[in-house]
């Protein structure tokens, strides 16, 4: 789940007034998100900042960034009413041109303007802060989708969206002052941190995207990095975004997410500035901003949940959650799902923000009112009596694991892994994780040598699953539940173990 | 008694009774002398008799004497390092560098010695000092004395002297305890061996009747008992396996370890993409690889799913390939295992309600630390059934928990893929105070059951959580791997208790909550004190540290009344810390009923006008301490110290009792009960026991209960080392306050 940082007097700007820490911690459970922990950072000037460290829900793109959380709070509290998003209708406008020498690495790109904006330190660096988790979560590290954005006054559109060879691409990257090949500037990354994880993905193929405009300027080379030239300010008045993609779908998201949420700081709240793209000689407009409708019934939500809420009440819950929502004359129920929840995709996800705005702790308990009988898994049934009935023999209960190491079963036991039939794991993080055991024996005698200063002898056992590869079955392998003891003392004590046998056949009349 | 060196105890026992029986009174020291045997042997032959019942009675004595250090009996043997250094001087004398070589360790003293006795001289006129004798001869008295020390004549030498060796450290005072002992009123010559056991024979024949029997030691440890041991982690995985039984849940075939992505991943609508499915996160199998055989009609439904939508739902809008579903893998959840559970529940001609549940291990490709490991076991529990709510899942949820013992929950909306609504479980953790995450749980999405064939109408709701984490809290393990694995020490397997989950907390927590009824019981003789005020008109606002009539300029007037023989020193304590804080009147008198004052006297600077707090000692024929306040009473010292503090730490930030954290004001009252109950005796060994685990009575900073034990200790004029240096820590501690 992503964590974010916001600076605590921001917030309660933000919200209007402030909070202690525990009525923000309760204010942050109700709504689902959790006040991870409270630091004390020192900021640019050196004074230090009270900075909360947020969980949000994977799927909640639009409480990423301070502006999106203290409007989902302050809706959520009824003290603001749901913004309506709206794409302006420009005079003319900004196009991005898909050559089609892109389709093979980067196929989709989508744009859109924020005009008149008016940048403070603490909004342009949530702005940039935004891009970063966007492209960490949503955009699964810059795979499925980046974000450019750029000083559109220091640019001239049509833009175009190309591949080409990398030593063909030459432009002053972000934050350097020398022009660099896109070859030398992979060079110049190799030990850079923060964007040597996205270099791979494009490295190694023969052309790399690009984004050119008009004159010729370079904006970014998707997914790495942005021009020096476009580069936005505080003093920046009009954002070019452009958001190229894998995923069409996720590059929507992405871009809607950063539109609704930035243009909080437009001199029109609110209003975005379409762009439209061509590729293959089809023109789509961004962003799609897309308001859905879905119709749902007060009974069924009241069936899911467990409560008992009206028509009117529940479209009055919804609406705190963000999700507007009317009666219809029919008692059923409209609501409309705006750009900012991309993660409604069905009306169970309504039904949860109705539970959500009713408070999941004022919900009344219930108790499944069917019979059932319990019945137990035969084998657990049985391990169980055997355990109890090992332990009473005088052999105490060892827990190993269930992974190993090829060693373990095979050269330590003297055999060859090949003869044995494991399960291998194609990407262990250690020598322990290599196989699934074929054994208890190996763990055994690893407890035995953990435990060589206990006094002598020593009896234990484990009875627990191994797992075998067989043909047979549906993945290939299959686990089977074994028992093992073991006897170490300074003497072989061989009629020990037998003892135990005879015992163990004896109690599953098992004749000799 | 040639062989008596050898003799053994009871064979000395035998010996002190023969004699006892002719002279009446032996005593063990001259005894052991008589014997040329070590007195230690006697003593114990003397502890076996006195076990027998009365046959003999002992009186200890103490006798103290003087013995050599290891130094001082070196002087004894090779004569006093003065006397040593002088006679390595030769009569032409020598470089002092050279003599100080020669006379190794204890050239310095000796040197120093020797100088201070006129002995020897330094010449420093030929550049390098040179040693030479200054008398002709020297006699070591010093060495001689040690001989006859050695020798037990310590009588011959001059106290003075042997306070100077002990300063030396040639010399130290010991102090011996020996016995005299006399006949008991059962004394008799003859002892014989009392026998441990009752055995068979004993009773056949007769003789247990008149056969005296050692008494069995209660004191020492039994015989360890034999047997294995169950591993703790089962022992609770059996406990919640048996809450889910006694809920009706029926438990899943959940030994497949190998599972296919398609099952891990797709069936529970959990996208492509998501990072769960990361190589990071997931343990991928490369041989067997790869699974095809999927109930095919099934599999487009899902595909259908995730990429399209249907079903109500708009899908995740995204390119499903079935090569992602087919790639073998370690479970990471046993929510796989209810996927199939569901879906052959689904193929059924009818559907029939279910409630499911496992406890199985899951496996995780993550970072390792000492709370994760690569394989854990995982709790989980599902039901299906026509009209289930949130609310029904909210309502098992709760009843699994309140079996466990845990009974103040609350649910936090979260989210997970499968799910929707999703719950964090939060419960509420008394030891830490907060609320910490305890499980996940949700309803099965429409995208997950519809798919399988499920009915439309029927929900399904699911919860999950860990069977090492509640395990750890419950047993105090910090690092997983001393619970799983083959480094767990089989001796924590061995002594680990029986699970008793519903039985909160460990011995400790036991232990805190006998405190806490504790403080309870004071809390209600406080309030009882309050009622009692109110009755004589004074109101509970006023009772309660006079905090709220501070306005007026006076803060607190208080008279105390105190017999002499028990001067109040707590209050002198108090006193230097209110003083600082406030304008203090405080005054003495005497009353005509004592004959003189107490040796402690209060006073002050301050005129009574302008303070705000004035207190008035009166020392008077009183049994307990008795302070008037606005004609209330209250008793005892430790019940004045109390009050004090209280006033001191709410208006004067005082930190000596209430403003303290609960725990260590519960362990104040502890203290402060067993002080009061605590004569001269057990205050002198009380306090040094206590002073053993931290620098003052209830931890590392000074609270009223230094100040009342401090006051105690000095009325019984109760002293020794460590005492004192305790009471010089709270003086100065007080001081800077």
């Amino acid at each position: 789940m992503p964590t974010i940082s916001v600076k605590r007097d921001i917030l309660h700007d933000a919200l209007g007034r402030t909070y202690t820490e525990q009525e923000f911690d309760e204010l942050c459970f109700e709504f689902g998100l959790e006040l991870d922990e409270v630091v004390t950072e020192k900021n640019d000037d050196g004074k230090e900042e009270i900075v909360y460290k947020i969980e949000i829900g994977a799927n909640r793109y639009d409480l990423l960034c301070v502006e999106g959380l203290a409007r989902a709070l302050l809706v959520f509290q009824n003290k603001m009413k749901i913004p309506k998003y709206e794409l302006s209708k420009p005079g003319k406008m900004e196009r991005l041109e898909v050559d089609p020498s892109v389709l093979q690495v980067r196929p989709h790109v989508v744009g859109a303007v924020l005009r008149n904006v008016t940048f403070t330190k603490e909004r342009y660096d949530s702005f940039i802060e935004l891009q970063d988790k966007l492209h960490q979560n949503l955009a699964r590290k810059r795979t499925l989708a980046s974000v450019g954005t750029h000083d559109l006054d220091t640019i001239k559109g049509p833009f175009r969206y190309m591949a080409r060879p990398p030593a063909d691409i030459k432009f002053v990257p972000l934050n350097q002052t020398k022009e660099l090949s896109s070859a030398e500037l992979m060079d110049l990354y190799s030990t850079d941190s923060h964007l040597k994880p996205y270099l791979p993905i494009i490295r190694d193929s023969p052309v790399y995207p690009v984004i050119y405009d008009s004159n010729n300027v370079v904006l970014s080379l998707p997914p790495i990095i942005n021009g020096e030239h476009s580069k936005i300010t505080l003093k920046t008045r009009n954002v070019f975004i452009e958001c190229t993609c894998t995923d069409l779908t996720k590059g929507k998201i992405v871009l809607d997410t950063l539109v609704t949420m930035f243009s909080q700081y437009s001199d029109t709240p609110f209003v975005i500035e379409p762009v439209e793209t061509v590729s293959q000689g089809e023109t789509s407009i961004y962003p799609s901003l897309k308001y859905r409708t879905e119709t749902i019934r007060a009974e069924k939500c009241n069936n899911l949940v467990g409560v008992n809420q009206g028509p009117k009440e529940i479209a009055k819950l919804l609406s705190k959650m963000c999700l507007e929502s009317k009666v219809n004359p029919d008692d059923s129920i409209s609501v409309t799902i705006p750009p900012t929840r991309h993660d409604v995709i069905h009306p169970c996800d309504i039904y949860e923000d109705v539970a959500i705005a009713y408070g999941y702790n004022n919900i009344t308990k219930l108790t499944p009112g069917t019979l059932t009988v319990a019945q137990q898994l035969p084998i657990n049934k049985l391990t169980d009596q055997l355990r109890e009935a090992v332990a009473q023999s005088g052999f105490t209960e060892a827990l190993t694991f269930s992974l190993c190491s090829r060693d373990d079963v095979a050269a330590k036991m003297r055999k060859k892994i090949e003869d044995i039939p494991a399960v291998h794991i194609g990407n262990p993080k250690t020598l322990e994780f290599q196989v699934a055991r074929t054994a208890l024996l190996p763990g055994l005698l690893k407890t035995v040598q953990a435990n060589r200063n206990m006094p002598l002898p020593l009896k234990i056992f484990e009875i627990s699953d191994v797992v075998l590869k067989d043909g047979g079955t549906e993945v290939g392998a299959r686990n089977e539940r074994h028992l093992s003891a073991l006897f170490y003392n300074k003497t072989s004590g061989f009629e020990i173990i037998h003892g135990l046998l005879d015992r163990i056949m004896q109690l599953l009349e098992v004749p000799r | 008694f040639t062989s008596l060196r050898e003799c053994k105890m009871q064979d000395f026992g035998s010996l002190i009774l023969e004699e006892l029986d002719k002279a009446n009174q032996l005593d063990s020291l001259k005894f052991a002398q008589r014997h040329e045997v070590d007195e230690q042997k006697i003593v114990g032959a003397i502890k076996s008799l006195e076990s027998l019942g009365d046959v003999i009675q002992t009186k200890i004595y103490q006798v103290k004497s003087w013995q050599l250090t290891a130094e001082g009996k070196e002087v004894a043997a090779n004569g006093s390092h003065e006397y040593r250094v002088y006679s390595a001087v030769p009569d032409s004398g020598i470089q002092q560098s050279k003599l100080m070589s020669s006379c190794g360790a204890f050239g310095k003293v000796g040197f120093s010695k020797a100088m201070s006795a006129g002995w020897i001289k330094i010449d420093k006129s030929q550049g390098a000092p040179v040693v030479m004798k200054l008398v002709e001869s020297a006699s070591d008295t010093v060495g001689e004395h040690m001989v006859l020390i050695q020798k037990g004549e310590s009588e011959k030498v001059d106290a003075k002297l042997k306070g100077e060796y002990k300063k030396r450290k040639l010399l130290e005072e010991v102090v011996d305890k020996h016995y005299t002992i006399n006949k008991g009123t059962n004394f008799r010559t003859k002892i014989e061996k009392a026998p441990t056991e009752l055995t068979a024979d004993m009773i056949a024949s007769g003789t247990w009747k008149t056969t005296s029997l050692k008494p069995y030691n209660l004191d020492a440890l039994g015989v360890e008992t034999g047997g294995g041991c169950l591993h703790p982690l089962l022992k609770v995985r059996a406990e919640y396996r048996q809450i889910f039984l006694e809920m009706g849940f029926s438990e899943m075939r959940t030994n497949n370890f190998v599972e296919s992505s398609f099952w891990n991943f797709d069936a529970l609508f959990q996208p492509q993409q998501h990072p769960a499915r990361d190589a990071h996160d997931t343990f991928f199998i490369s041989d067997p690889a790869t699974s095809n055989n999927f109930p095919s009609d099934y599999l487009a439904r899902v595909k259908q799913v995730h990429s399209e939508g249907g079903y109500e739902s708009q899908g995740y809008g995204y390119d499903w390939k079935i090569d992602e579903a087919q790639k073998n893998l370690l479970r990471t959840h046993t929510t796989a295992v209810s996927a199939r559970m569901l879906y052959e529940c689904a193929q059924k001609d009818k559907f029939v309600p279910q409630k499911l549940f496992s406890i199985d291990r899951v496996f995780r490709n993550e970072t390792l630390d000492a709370t994760h490991l690569a394989e854990f076991h995982q709790i989980e529990g599902v039901v299906a059934d026509y009209g289930i709510t949130l609310g029904h899942c909210i309502g098992v949820i709760n009843t699994f928990f309140t079996k466990l013992g845990i009974e103040k929950l609350r649910f936090k909306p979260a989210y997970n893929p499968y799910t929707e609504p999703s719950m964090e479980i939060f419960s509420y953790h008394e030891g830490l105070g907060k609320w910490v995450e305890i499980g996940n749980s949700g309803m099965f999405r429409p995208e997950m059951l519809l798919p399988m064939g499920l009915p439309e109408g029927v929900n399904c709701i699911g919860f999950g959580l860990s069977l090492e984490r509640p395990t750890m809290i419950k047993y105090k393990i910090d690092n997983i791997r001393d619970l799983v694995g083959h480094k767990v020490n089989l001796e924590m397997v061995k002594r680990n208790p029986i699970c008793r989950i519903d039985k909160s907390g460990t011995g400790e927590e036991r232990r805190l909550q006998v405190l806490n009824r504790r403080w309870a019981n004071i809390e209600s003789k406080l309030s009882c004190i309050q009622k009692q005020m109110e009755v004589m008109g004074i109101s509970t606002a006023t009772a309660h540290g006079m905090a709220a009539d501070s306005s007026d300029g006076n803060l607190m007037d208080v008279v105390i009344k105190v017999h002499p023989d028990k001067p109040p020193y707590s209050l002198q304590l108090l006193l230097n810390v209110l003083k600082k804080r406030f304008k203090v009147a405080a005054s003495t008198h005497t009353h005509s009923s004592v004959k003189s004052a107490g040796s402690l006297v209060l006073s002050s600077d301050e005129s009574r006008i302008t303070a705000d707090v004035k207190i008035t000692l009166i020392y008077s024929n009183v049994t307990r301490p008795t302070m008037i306040v606005k004609n209330a009473q209250i008793q005892g010292e430790e019940n004045i110290v109390r009050y004090l503090a209280r006033i001191l730490d709410s208006r004067g930030g005082g930190n000596l009792y209430e403003s303290l954290d609960s725990k260590v004001v519960a362990q104040i009252d502890n203290i402060l009960d067993r002080l009061t109950d605590a004569s001269k005796h057990s205050v002198s060994t009380l306090i040094p026991g206590i002073l053993t685990k931290s620098k003052y009575l209830a931890g590392n900073r000074v609270t009223i209960a230094d100040i009342l034990a401090y006051s105690l200790c000095k009325q019984a004029a109760v002293s020794n080392s460590s005492i004192k240096d305790w009471s010089k820590r709270v003086e100065d501690a007080i001081a800077k306050m």
